[in-house]
């Protein structure tokens, strides 16, 4: 055999069996997103010998609901309370902070900026939040704080799929795909990996942060809209009813039959089911996404206003599409690039705006779960792609009329909920003034290994060659730990 | 390849270790073969410690000097019992056994333990990777059948079928290889009329000769039609990462669609492989380039260039070269290169610095990740206008060269004496005086900061001669090379005055200024007006760079007055983030020639030549295409190793080469440049090119290419399903075809293989589900690109104009959303709405939805090979894309039409110029069934065939063009 060494054969063997075993489902490749059957077999497919991908151990959580703020929110203005900070507010930057650090804005010597809002401490657990998330401190005690989130890279597109692919540069698979990828959905009507973006935008990095980079396409992130067709060309033309896309469907399926048996072909036999498939998805995803079923009391509890799109609604429809077993569900929220060059994202003016729009929502998303039992096997994944500087922005090496805060990779923080996250606790610590992580130090591919970990599976096996390493989503070129302290 | 591939990759697994040729294990009449049954074994069991990136104990056996002697230790070829190799691998000693027991409790399997012992008592011969050896020209078949076989290929093939007992499928239907044949020639399913004439032809032909006469003139028809060059141009604009956007976050449009011209105009006029290569990748540097062969340099400038605000450009000037270098390593070599960029390759001999010996040949072009992607050509949409067009830019060029040279060659020629002033001050930072250097010290400098340098009575010039230039050498504030270029430094104005004790200013007039290389679209003498780009080097300062200022008049300084500098810094990088100048020295010349020369006649034609060039180029209108263009060997970039793939640590300098693997030892192979690189790929000296292209237009035809892994050939790669069959035609298309694709192609879809029946009995599935040894014809899902091409076409809404910039057919709202861009998708509401899909606007961070739901790749990188798949989301875009509805009610219309509205006939017709065959008796009856029931039971209450019910047509219409017949080929 000439498969380079024993991962790349387990690798290949494992994909053989994989599809394999699909074929004998009639499925084909959709059924790895689609397919019911993919991980309530995964035992079955381990018994094959050829270690099939599928959990490597029970996991804590089933599914993963991923809020990324995307612009990076400023994590001294809401989890990262520095009182020190504030005692040096005003005071030129020591030129200690300044060497060898490279900034997107910042000039010659700053100002140091104290926190702008007043913070309190919440719940059991005395977690420190500020005033702009009045809500959240209500359920401060469920989270697990990560004050200690450490990046490489200080601009947003790359920033973004590091945290999202494990690889600053495009053509990294996204960790909703290697999810896919692993696990496979369970619930065959609707895509198994959701994406649903509001704040007017898509992140910096474009599409490929729920890309499937070098994984086969079928892993990718669907993006569904809270406003028309909530999967793209879902609904029929406006001339076709139903019953008569269900007789042309029927058509479909005869003559289909008839051709493979002139064919042979059992792809033939796939594409009939994918229609089917394509058929019943009508039904689930215009249900699932139909906010007006929903009662005034959640509607009020999460600030959702149904035909919007808006944050509130995409959590609202996260819990959703969490209760119809969607595996991974990723949210960004654009908005939070705090720089102070204008008011739509300065600390002292759209900054507010942007808390407005996540607090209730997120809270209540956490509440709900909680309530509806889902909580505890859905992993809740909060945060930016880097953080923000201590330093006063000095856009042009100027001060600027608005209040704003450039980009920082050093410090920033993240907080996790449910699926086998310790709750109330907070891990890490950045220095005195929120600048560097000091203590336990989580990368974004600590955060990857710790993702699926909680997912039941060991990210060190869940492989996929190409370019000639077995690469994974915790990055094979850099170094990664599950960050077992936060697990409960 | 197809998911039914896919599904059978057991089979595949199993088949690839026990039939294919290559994996047979060695049988004791033969001798072993090191590729075939040694390096599999060293590969499974001992690379992952003793490879390219661990070389635990110094033993490698990714390097045969590692191994054999004189300098390797553990194997005594002809011995093994005297090879240290057998010792270790044979012991019962746990501390000396290999692989180390604890890690692998099992030893080596005895017969890889004789395999290899075998392997050294005949010599222990070592061999290259199979992709890299010479291509085999005298391959001995076996037994085949000659009369089933038209073109040489064939008997490949059929040794294949007869040495795994399978048996050729007859001959497809006329109008099923002429379906297949038409989409993979030209990406567009044939006419109805086009059937009808070949199969009247074919019914007409009196002998077999004569249908193979018929057959041969129906190819020529199809590889003369322009949709030809269509059809490949969007094979290639997968492996050139094609878009029209510069990617990242903004994604700002870019003007590229001249390129995917040039891609479209070269297949058609079946420009040779070896010719296509070196115009991508080095036209410019052909000497007298054309236009054309500027415009193919574009292949490598659809690299990203980010515009984010607040990027460091040196960054993202580095990832895109990674990226071409990456990029021509899977295009033209297939091999993965990219992780020699950390470390050693893992399994093949490529060293870590040879990676950036690559990097070397591509580092020194002048693109620098900069906003307005320059270097770029305005390329008139008129194509008559762009040779002339593009000759007059490089006209001008050439001019500004010139020009500068004349200063240039003369600063260098004389002698300067070094200034030094008396203070220095800057209305930001501080600034402090260090030997004859000035240098910033502290604080800031923003935007518009000013120095002023005062050069005190007497110092100036200790000579009494008077001044006649002013030098500035503009240094990196760090002397160590490993820590790569700096922020830029551009000084945007100088003004000069000497002021007298009592404080009354002079000015100081100067005539003229020189560089030492033109790196950028200024032009030096922006120094003296104020725009932002002065001199020095934007937006990266790699080494120190001078500008020479020469005096309108030889200036005599009076001994008590003061000359004074002030030096404007306007220059910025994206996010106002200020590029000043941060050590610099100035020097002076007291050489009166220069005085001379600022009236010299040479000077002044070049002056008028450049005004008149210049206002030429100014009145040229197009969109601006970014294109290579090499960096003067004055301001080359100096190359160095990364330190594990970091670019900010950078270890010793590189000269440019190509990896040592691929030189023979006898042979000294210079490969300095990125012209003598490509001349080497597409050389008879390696053997990859023609082996990964030939690969490539094979999987382009048979869904599969005969080396699975397209993208790789090295040892972590598949091995070839055929090799022999791989290698004969690599040879017909490098040697016999002399690179031409088109004759290629020719014998190809006229071969006995191509031309069989692609229906297969279940029996016959079994055998070989994947069609492994092609003893049917090829049965595959049609592209992204042939699925809307084939509904906009059959419908008769297709326009057929070729070329021009990208189109936008519709689109669901609300699809764009990039971040801090205004641009948006208006939907096409004239023919262009019908253009062929290849013309479709290809932004990166938001490509069309569904392109990518048939399987199309991002483009953000080099793809070479699409996986196709099957999925509901596919069914949805056929069958409620507003796309499709649109061409669904089109066909119904026109067949309709062109039927005078008999429902039979027009359905028949529609069935037809989709599928390309006559439906079956079932087919016709499901399909007027599905009409009768479809229509309103209002109309069909009387008679229903009199009066038409176009909804009920278009969805029967729409009902066929999502028949599995129409979505495959």
């Amino acid at each position: 055999m000439s498969y380079p060494n024993e991962s790349i054969r387990d690798g290949v063997a494992r994909w053989a069996t994989r599809r394999h075993f699909i074929k004998d489902c009639s499925l084909g490749l959709a059924g790895m997103w689609m397919g019911a059957s993919a991980t309530g077999q995964a035992g079955a497919m381990e018994s094959t010998g050829h270690g099939a991908r599928g959990v490597h151990f029970p996991p804590r959580a089933k599914r993963v609901i991923f809020l990324h703020m995307a612009g990076a929110p400023s994590q001294l203005e809401l989890f990262d309370y520095k009182p020190d900070l504030q005692s040096l507010d005003g005071k030129d930057c020591p030129a200690s902070f300044l060497a060898g650090k490279r900034f997107a804005f910042i000039q010659g010597v700053p100002k140091m900026l104290g926190p702008q809002f007043p913070f309190k401490q919440c719940g059991e657990s005395g977690a420190w939040v500020s005033d702009r998330l009045p809500e959240f401190q209500s359920v401060a005690d469920k989270v697990c704080f990560i004050k200690s989130m450490q990046t490489t890279q200080f601009n947003h597109a790359p920033a973004q799929l590091l945290l999202h692919t494990g690889n600053q540069n495009l053509g990294s698979a996204s960790c909703g795909a290697w999810t896919m990828y692993g696990l496979g959905s369970e619930n065959e009507n609707l895509p198994g990996f959701i994406v649903l973006v509001s704040g007017g935008k898509t992140p910096s990095a474009g599409k490929s942060v729920w890309g499937s980079g070098f994984l086969p396409s079928v892993h990718q992130g669907v993006q569904c809209r809270s406003k028309g067709d909530p999967v793209l060309y879902l609904s029929n033309p406006d001339d076709v009813s139903r019953q008569q896309r269900r007789r042309a469907l029927d058509s479909i399926e005869r003559i289909n039959r008839a051709t493979f048996e002139e064919s042979g072909d059992p792809e033939v036999l796939t594409r009939i089911s994918q229609y089917e498939m394509a058929f019943r998805m009508q039904t689930h995803a215009t249900d699932a996404f139909d906010l007006s079923q929903e009662t005034a009391a959640t509607h009020e509890a999460y600030g959702t206003q149904p035909g919007q799109e808006s944050f509130a609604n995409n959590c609202l429809l996260a819990r959703r599409l969490a209760e119809r077993d969607v595996r991974f569900i990723q949210l960004f929220h654009w908005g939070w690039d705090s720089h102070g060059a204008g008011a739509a994202e300065a600390l002292n003016a759209g900054f507010t705006d942007r808390c407005n729009e996540v607090d209730r929502p997120m809270t209540a998303l956490l509440k709900d779960l909680e309530q509806r039992g889902l909580l505890e096997d859905t992993l809740v994944v909060w945060g930016g792609e880097f953080g923000r500087t201590p330093m006063r922005e000095n856009r042009g090496g100027k001060e600027m009329k608005l209040i704003g805060r450039d980009h920082n990779p050093g410090g920033f923080t993240m907080w996790l909920a449910g699926g086998g996250v310790k709750p109330g606790i907070s891990f890490g610590e950045t220095d005195e003034i929120g600048y560097e992580a000091v203590r336990d130090k989580v990368s974004p591919h600590d955060l990857h290994a710790t993702l699926l970990h909680t997912l039941g599976i060991d990210h060190k096996r869940l492989t996929y060659f190409t370019q000639g390493l077995p690469q994974r989503l915790s990055n094979v070129t850099q170094p990664s730990r599950v960050v077992e302290e936060i697990l409960s | 390849m197809r998911t039914d591939f896919f599904r059978s990759f057991l089979g595949i697994f199993i088949a690839a270790a026990f039939m294919l040729p290559v994996s047979v294990e060695a049988t004791a009449a033969e001798p072993i073969d090191f590729n075939r049954d040694v390096r599999p074994i060293l590969i499974q069991h001992c690379t992952s410690c003793h490879g390219g990136v661990k070389q635990a104990g110094d033993v490698s056996f990714v390097y045969a000097d590692f191994v054999l002697p004189p300098d390797g230790w553990i194997v005594e070829p002809g011995d093994p019992d005297a090879s240290v190799l057998i010792e270790r691998i044979t012991t019962d000693d746990p501390d000396s056994r290999m692989p180390p027991p604890d890690e692998h409790p099992e030893p080596l399997p005895a017969e890889k333990v004789a395999t290899l012992t075998r392997w050294i008592a005949e010599g222990a011969k070592w061999g290259d990777l199979w992709s890299m050896a010479p291509l085999v020209t005298d391959a001995k078949l076996p037994d085949h059948d000659f009369n089933w076989a038209r073109e040489s290929l064939d008997e490949f093939v059929s040794a294949g079928v007869v040495a795994n007992a399978l048996t050729h499928s007859p001959e497809a239907p006329p109008a099923q290889w002429l379906r297949r044949a038409s989409f993979d020639l030209t990406g567009l399913p044939p006419t109805i009329d086009q059937i009808d004439a070949f199969l009247k032809k074919c019914v007409d032909a009196k002998s077999a000769s004569e249908v193979d006469q018929v057959y041969a003139a129906e190819v020529d028809r199809l590889l003369a039609n322009p949709s030809y060059g269509q059809r490949w141009a969007s094979l290639w604009m997968d492996l050139a990462r094609y878009a029209d956007s510069r990617g990242f976050e903004k994604d700002p449009h870019r003007d590229m669609w001249p390129y995917r011209d040039w891609l479209i105009d070269a297949f058609n006029r079946d420009m040779p492989y070896d010719e296509f290569t070196i115009k991508q990748l080095a036209g410019d540097l052909l000497p007298d380039p054309t236009a054309n062969d500027l415009i193919a340099t574009a292949f490598h400038r659809n690299t990203q260039t980010n515009t984010e605000g607040g990027t460091d450009d040196e960054e993202f000037r580095v990832a895109a070269i990674v990226d071409r270098v990456n990029t021509t390593w899977t295009v033209w070599q297939a091999t993965t290169f990219g992780c020699v960029q950390c470390h050693s390759h893992p399994y093949d001999p490529i060293e870590h610095d040879e990676y950036y010996r690559c990097m070397a040949l591509f580092d020194n072009s002048l693109d620098a990740d900069l906003d307005d992607d320059y270097p770029t050509l305005k390329v008139p949409a008129d194509r008559s206008q762009i040779e002339d067009a593009i000759a007059a830019q490089r006209q001008h060029e050439i001019i500004r060269n010139e020009r500068n040279e004349f200063g240039r060659s003369f600063a260098d020629s004389i002698a300067w004496k070094s200034i030094t002033p008396e203070s220095a001050s800057s209305t930001g930072g501080q600034l402090e005086i260090v030997g004859d250097h000035v240098q910033t010290k502290s604080g800031t400098f923003p935007v518009g900061v000013e120095y002023t340098v005062d050069f005190a009575a007497g110092s100036a010039t200790e000579t009494k001669s008077p001044i006649t230039a002013l030098r500035i050498e503009i240094a990196r504030l760090s002397d160590d090379p490993t820590t790569g270029p700096e922020k830029g430094s551009v000084l945007s104005e100088l003004d000069a005055s000497l002021v007298a004790a009592d404080g009354t200013k002079t000015p100081v007039k100067f005539a003229d200024v020189f560089v030492d290389s033109l790196t950028g679209p200024a032009d030096p003498r922006d120094a003296l007006k104020g725009n932002d780009r002065g001199v020095g080097e934007f937006p990266k300062l790699n080494a120190t760079r001078w500008a020479v200022f020469v005096l309108a008049e030889p200036l005599q300084i009076p001994d008590t007055v003061t000359l004074q500098l002030v030096m404007r810094q306007k220059a910025s990088t994206s996010g106002n983030i200020a590029t000043p100048v941060r050590r610099f020295a100035w020097s002076a010349s007291d050489d009166i020639r220069w005085i001379q020369r600022s009236t010299n006649d040479e000077l002044r034609r070049l002056d008028k030549a450049l005004a008149k060039s210049n206002s030429r180029v100014n009145k040229i209108e197009g969109g601006l295409l970014p294109v290579m263009t090499a960096r003067p060997n004055s301001a080359k970039r100096e190359t160095r190793t990364f330190t594990r793939g970091n670019w900010m640590d950078r270890g010793d300098p590189v000269e440019p080469g190509i990896p040592n693997v691929f030189v023979k030892a006898d042979e000294t192979l210079a490969i300095n440049d990125r012209l003598q690189f490509a001349r080497w790929l597409v050389s008879t000296e390696n053997p990859l090119a023609a082996r990964v292209w030939a690969n490539r237009i094979w999987a382009q035809l048979f869904g599969r290419g005969l080396v699975e892994t397209q993208e790789d050939f090295g040892s972590s790669g598949l091995p070839p399903s055929d090799p022999m069959l791989l290698d004969h035609i690599a040879n017909r298309l490098q040697s016999d075809h002399q690179w031409h694709l088109k004759p290629l192609l020719r014998e190809l879809v006229l071969s006995s293989t191509y031309r069989q029946d692609n229906e297969v009995t279940a029996e016959k599935h079994a055998k070989d589900p994947s069609n492994w040894h092609y003893a049917r014809g090829p049965r595959t899902r049609l592209s992204a690109e042939m699925i809307r091409d084939q509904a906009i076409k059959t419908s008769g809404l297709i326009d057929h104009q070729v070329g021009g910039p990208s189109v936008m057919p519709p689109q669901p709202d609300g699809v764009w959303q990039a971040v801090y861009s205004g641009a948006s998708w208006e939907n096409a509401t004239d023919a262009q709405r019908y253009r062929q899909a290849l013309y479709t606007y290809w932004r990166r961070t938001s490509p069309y939805p569904s392109f990518l739901t048939f399987d199309s790749p991002t483009r953000d990188l080099c793809s070479a090979r699409r996986i196709d798949t099957n999925t509901p989301l596919q069914a949805l875009v056929t069958l409620n894309d507003p796309v499709y509805q649109e061409c669904s009610h089109a066909l119904a219309d026109r067949s309709l039409t062109i039927s005078h509205g008999s429902i039979e006939h027009a359905i028949e017709r529609m069935y037809r110029s989709v599928t390309g065959q006559f439906p079956t008796d079932l087919e016709s009856a499901e399909l007027m069934s599905l009409y009768r029931d479809l229509c309103d039971p209002s109309s069909t209450a009387q008679a229903a065939d009199s009066k038409v019910d176009s909804a009920a047509m278009s969805i029967v219409a729409n009902t066929i063009l999502n028949l599995d017949k129409a979505l495959t080929k």
